[in-house]
């Protein structure tokens, strides 16, 4: 341990480097807040140790690549978000029945509050109904170590183990000791096990009688996990993951007298530890971030017990059931339960008599999918079309809101086509759909849609929004840049396959309205709009970077400028006359394009900086 | 020791590289340190912020009310803020405002707003890092201006000493170090001026 050190470390990096120590040979995942930190630590890190990390094109395909690895006999994680998980259900059943060979875990990020997600989704209960048991970290340090624990605990059972942490975990820097990372234990090789690994009924009806018999020796071994006990009252606050560290606010600081057990593992339950601290409390209050998970299963083993404590939490609408917790509702929740006087309610707060205006989040200057949208209304408003804009996953999510109001349904990856051709069928062909798809979330799950698209011959237009790059979890790489969507689309037999530029405002919009008429005569038509992420590209050519600016005796004031594409460098002056944040602006030219009177201008050599961004 | 630093401004403004800086000196310095960030759709334009805690703490998060400081990196978000302050909370607030895009509502001028903060706002200090930045050559010295300005306000050098906080500028922002070390030194200053 002489080679470590304390480092302020990200929980997501934590984990990375935490799974590194432990010796992973393989990662695989799917970006999606708040788990992406993960597998771009290890790609960054991991290289040099000989760990092989990868994005894969989505989760299902994540979770496959490292539990294959895993069935050969090497140490790997497959990393996604909550919702991520749905996609990889299908392989996460069955490998529960096969089992591992070398140590296999599973990381979740769950988003409690919705920070950045179109559900709260409470990924323990995933656990519970595939048999995979579920360790749960209160912060970075914790998770780190808890990742090498789960990694040792997946090899010593040969069966998937689960790490759920939540965004104040994930996306919390503290302290953490940093250490050398081990040798990446790969497999020396695959030995085929047809009986085990080929679930084929027979052998699956064998292996279900293994799995609980795994199963119950895993029960046995989640005693010994390091679950914490203070003790010191009668009261007993039993805690899984972050929660854990609100009961030791509210018991150092604010004057809340209890014990508190915080329980390693949500699933499956250390009984023995529980009935053990419970049978020397008098009431329990359970508090734990997302769903009644522990505080369920906590009731049925107390009444198998035969042990009558009063047991409060979240089904008893204690702690907040929506949103995370955060130490006002923890303290709510114990002072309510507890009969004692909430010191943060005394605090004097102040307010101030000024209400200060929302900040929905906005496209970036300069963002494509701007462009795209100002575009697509433009065109399908002059064509007098009222189309559905059946939108997706991704950065272009924004263009729900104003002015652009372009996104009618969305609710997961991938879901623009199915809900669109759903919508079409539903009205009878009486719809014109069209969704809108980004390059990454295409080839996440777009794609089978595409082909059920053309066989099922339902007219749509699809657009491809191909920014290069998975752009909203923060710039990852996707098969874009090395796979042609125009031939995939051609040759899953769409014939109308156009590709434009958006920062070409006027043939945009020409196109968009051709392929309007192709689909009103029964055809699917994919309009691929690529110009790389604005962010990106100024990232990777700073000091190339061009600008245009208002020429203030030209501009007559029209608003389009700022009010249709709402750049947020444009600025309306009190004179309704525009101006350009030069420390903003980042040269897309579409403003410009816009302007009827010609009042915007070009500073620099747009040209060239153009052509550079065009090469992304 | 307990030290709750509430950092608000818009995505994009660099508060997590500011609060990582700041965090990793307490470290540094043998504090314990938490951050966290608030980030959604995880691009820009949108409100953020970033809670810094430092000393005997466990939690991540501050309690309503419970800021020791509230560091505002642009003037509407300190307006924001409010809920995380109490009576004693010292206010930096950066003279500069970030108009919301397509907002209807009149926004008032930042003399307004600057005059609304004073009235309610006891520990007000409203520093100046983004002329002074400009004045620096470029913008992005916004940062550790205000870094400066906190720095110096609070009496920060009581647990992290200049050495330190210097050190962390050095290892986590890694380019134009002289220039970012200068940027904090001009920061300082406003410790002394109320
Ligand atoms: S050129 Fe116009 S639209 Fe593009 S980033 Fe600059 S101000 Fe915004
Ligand atoms: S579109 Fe042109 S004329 Fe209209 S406000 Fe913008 S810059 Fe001025």
């Amino acid at each position: 341990m002489s080679n470590c050190i304390i480092r302020l470390m990200l929980g997501n990096h934590a984990i990375a480097h935490g799974a590194m120590e432990a010796g992973i040979a393989v990662a695989a995942g799917y970006p999606g807040t708040p788990s992406s930190e993960i597998i771009e630590y290890l790609l960054d890190n991991g290289r040099e140790f000989g760990v092989y990390a990868e994005w894969s094109s989505n989760e299902k395909v994540a979770y496959e690549v490292a539990y294959g690895a895993a069935l050969a006999g090497a140490r790997s994680i497959v990393t996604m978000k909550h919702v991520g998980l749905n996609v990889a259900m299908d392989p996460l059943m069955s490998s529960a029945y096969t089992g591992v060979k070398g140590g296999f875990v599973i990381i979740t990020a769950d988003d409690p509050g919705m920070w950045s997600s179109q559900n709260e989704q409470d990924n323990r209960w995933v656990g519970l109904h595939a048999y995979i048991p579920v360790f749960e970290p209160y912060d970075p340090q914790n998770a780190k170590d808890l990742v090498k624990l789960a990694l040792e605990f997946s090899e010593r059972h040969g069966h998937p183990v689960m790490m759920r942490t939540v965004t104040r975990v994930s996306h919390v820097r503290g302290p953490v000791t940093v250490c050398s990372p081990e040798k990446p234990r790969y497999s020396e090789g695959y030995v085929k096990e047809p009986r085990r690994h080929a679930l084929v009924p027979a052998n699956a009806r064998t292996l279900k009688g293994e799995l609980l018999r795994r199963w119950s020796t895993i029960e046995e071994d989640v005693e010994d996990a390091p679950h914490v006990y203070i003790d010191g009252n009668k009261n007993l606050i039993i805690t899984s993951g972050v929660a854990f560290t609100y009961a030791l606010e509210a018991v150092k600081n604010y004057g809340v007298k209890a014990s508190i057990l915080n329980v390693v593992t949500p699933v499956p339950l250390p009984r023995k530890v529980i009935t053990d601290a419970v049978t020397r409390a008098d009431k329990v209050i359970v508090i734990e971030e997302g769903d009644p998970v522990l505080e369920q299963q906590l009731k049925a083993l107390l009444y198998d017990e035969d042990i009558r404590v009063p047991i409060m939490g979240k089904m008893e609408n204690l702690f907040n059931r929506v949103g995370e917790l955060t130490i006002n509702s923890v303290m709510d929740g114990l002072t309510k339960a507890l009969g004692i006087v909430n010191p943060l309610t005394s605090i004097k707060t102040i307010s101030i008599d000024y209400s200060p205006p929302q900040r929905p989040p906005v496209f970036c200057p300069g963002c494509p999918h701007a462009a795209s949208f100002y575009e697509l209304k433009v065109s399908t408003a002059r064509s007098g079309a009222r189309p559905v804009f059946s939108g997706d996953i991704g950065c272009y999510s924004l263009g729900i809101n104003n002015p652009f109001n372009e996104q009618d349904l969305l609710t997961n990856m991938g879901s623009s086509l199915g809900l669109g051709m759903g919508i079409y069928h539903g009205t009878n062909g009486k719809t014109l759909v069209i969704p809108i798809i980004g390059d990454s979330t295409f080839f996440h799950t777009g794609l089978p849609a595409l082909v059920n698209a053309v066989y099922n011959k339902t007219p749509m237009l699809i657009l491809i929004l191909d920014n290069r790059v998975t752009a909203m979890t923060g710039g990852q790489p996707n098969p874009t840049s090395m796979i042609s969507i125009e031939n995939i689309a051609k040759a899953v037999g769409v014939d109308y396959v156009r590709t434009i530029d958006p920062f070409d405002t006027k043939k945009a919009q020409d196109t968009i309205t051709e392929a309007m008429s192709v689909v009103k005569g029964g055809g699917v038509a994919v309009i691929i709009m690529r110009r790389g992420c604005a962010l990106e590209a100024t990232r990777l050519n700073r000091g190339h970077v061009a600008r245009y600016y208002v020429d203030a005796n030209a501009c007559r004031a029209c608003g389009i400028c700022y009010n249709l594409i709402a750049c947020p460098a444009i600025v309306p002056l009190e004179n309704r006359k525009a101006w350009i944040d030069p420390n903003m602006c980042v040269g897309c030219s579409v403003c410009a394009q816009v302007c009827p009177y010609n009042a915007i201008k070009p500073e620099g050599n747009v040209k060239e900086w153009l052509g550079k961004w065009a090469e992304m | 020791m307990r030290l709750n630093i509430y950092l608000t401004g818009v995505g994009g403004q660099g508060l997590v590289t500011f609060a990582t800086v700041l965090g990793d000196a307490a470290i540094r310095a043998g504090y314990k340190a938490l951050v966290a960030e608030t980030h959604g759709l995880s691009q820009r334009g949108g409100s953020v912020d970033v809670h810094v805690r430092i000393g005997d703490i466990d939690a991540p998060l501050i309690p309503r009310g419970g800021a020791d400081v509230i560091v505002a990196f642009e003037i509407i978000e300190a307006f924001r803020a409010v809920d995380y302050a109490n009576e004693d909370t010292v206010f930096i607030v950066n003279r500069r405002l970030i108009r919301p895009p397509m907002i209807k509502q009149k926004i008032p001028s930042i003399n307004e707003l600057e005059n609304l903060l004073r009235k309610n706002i006891r520990k007000l200090y409203v520093v100046d890092a983004y002329s002074d930045a400009a004045k620096l050559g470029n913008i992005i010295y916004e940062n550790t201006i205000i870094l400066g300005a906190l720095y110096s306000i609070l009496r920060l050098n009581q647990y992290i000493p200049q050495g330190v906080i210097e050190e962390s500028i050095k290892m986590n922002l890694r380019r134009d170090i002289d220039k970012n070390l200068r940027a904090f030194t001009i920061g300082l200053k406003y410790g002394n001026a109320k």
